[in-house]
């Protein structure tokens, strides 16, 4: 009895110090891959030569009325001027399930772009809202809440001016619904929205 | 030992192969293989588990009491499987992203659990490391046999994002077999997986029937005479 329990006793003990070892050695590699992975994101929309501050430390989060709370919204600055403003949300409309998009927007509030990071809408239908599957994404450029004005912020199918996905009108208006969301929010904390205090300290 | 080495491969590669005759692990199996890349990668993942635990089972097999040595084996194959997710997440993150849930997953694979109390605990550690390498390698070729055949069918691609595995190298690995519009979107959604996996199967089946049928007419030239 006692013979078991020290075997089954060091077995443990040799699992947790593989373990451990393991961890340490990972663990600052899996940390800085998980932030380059993010910031090679926000790259996509806003090109590293075009703001000179920490992008990724120079977030904060807020509620946004309509999506899953709370959204992370990073700026990019140059010479401490605003350069955009890139929100991180979560839509729970899709489809199947919750759409992960980040949406880039300029200080006039102008959509720079919209790019989708995570989804599980169906595959060949809905799963068109990725860039690498079709160019339906890109839409949004150039677009601002005025443009197309109040209710024809929507799908084509449903009397909008957007394009609709065919056989994928609602994960397509789940992604226009959340694009108008992050829009209208800004609209209304524009003066502040670059003067919020950053929640992570310059490390 | 020669004999024994290649029976122990033959098993499984073919005769008991963890995927098309064992039928073990087919919730990674079914799930994961909607392309090659991803097969191939759950299924080297999986044979290196499966390698590691058949040697750490064969090597404690005299030290560990009867009683305790299913815990031991769920405490020996859990341990391998973080060591693994880790790794893959430091130096494999995009693959890591892409199989998700299914790495640390390979713990409830039954397959490795199996091998550990049906062949390493019983014998020496040369037989357990051989029998890890064909039973990890016939699991990983009906995972990659199943990812490229849904792939096909479904995306008309084959080998797609294997740079997330390989490294930027092997971008150009990915084949254009079929133009887009004519995939079967239903290889690549669940029920994809069930049918793809049962034409395996059959196919396994018919292959092993027809050398069967060959070898026995071999051995009897006349079996109406019988």
């Amino acid at each position: 009895m006692l013979k078991t329990l020290l075997t089954l006793g060091l077995i443990g003990l040799l699992a947790a110090a593989l373990l451990s070892g393991v961890h340490l050695a990972t663990r600052e590699r899996i940390a800085a891959e998980q932030q380059r992975q993010a910031l090679a994101t926000l790259n996509q929309l806003v090109p590293e030569s075009e703001y000179d501050n920490e992008l990724f430390a120079d977030r904060f989060s807020a509620w946004i009325a309509g999506l899953e709370a709370p959204s992370t919204l990073y700026r990019a600055r140059r010479d401490g001027e605003p350069v955009a403003l890139l929100a991180d949300v979560t839509t729970p409309n899709g489809y199947s399930g919750d759409i992960r998009l980040l949406i880039g927007i300029a200080p006039n509030g102008d959509v720079i772009g919209v790019r989708v990071l995570d989804h599980r809408e169906t595959p060949g239908l809905g799963d068109k809202i990725e860039l690498q599957r079709s160019d339906w994404i890109r839409q949004f450029s150039g677009r601002s809440l005025g443009d197309p004005p109040g209710d024809q912020w929507a799908a084509d199918q449903r009397g909008g001016k957007f394009d609709t996905l065919s056989s994928a009108t609602i994960t397509s208006s789940a992604v226009i619904q959340a694009v108008r969301s992050v829009l209208a929010w800004y609209a209304n904390n524009r003066d502040n929205a670059f003067e919020i205090e950053s929640e992570v300290n310059a490390e | 030992m020669n004999d024994s080495a290649r029976e122990i491969w033959r098993q499984g590669l073919w005769d008991n192969n963890p995927g098309l005759v064992q039928l073990l692990g087919l919730c990674p199996l079914l799930a994961v293989t909607g392309t090659a890349v991803n097969g191939l990668g759950l299924g080297l993942a999986t044979l290196f588990v499966l390698v590691l635990s058949n040697l750490a089972v064969s090597l404690t097999r005299g030290l560990v009491q009867p009683e305790i040595r299913i815990p031991v084996f769920v405490l020996i194959i859990a341990t391998l499987v973080t060591v693994v997710d880790l790794v893959m997440q430091a130096w494999f993150s995009g693959l890591s992203r892409t199989l998700g849930i299914f790495i640390p997953l390979i713990v409830t694979n039954c397959t490795i659990l199996g091998r550990a109390e049906a062949f390493a605990s019983r014998r020496s550690v040369g037989e357990a490391l051989i029998d890890g390498l064909a039973q990890g390698a016939g699991f990983a070729a009906v995972l990659i046999a199943l990812g490229a055949g849904r792939e096909i069918v479904g995306h008309g691609t084959l080998m797609a994002d294997a740079h997330l595995l390989l490294g930027e190298w092997a971008r150009s690995l990915e084949l254009v077999v079929l133009p887009e519009q004519i995939g079967l979107l239903l290889a690549v959604l669940p029920p994809g997986a069930f049918i793809g996996l049962g034409l395996l199967i059959a196919l396994k089946n018919r292959i092993a029937n027809i050398r069967a049928e060959r070898t026995r007419s071999v051995s009897d030239p006349s079996p109406q005479a019988a």
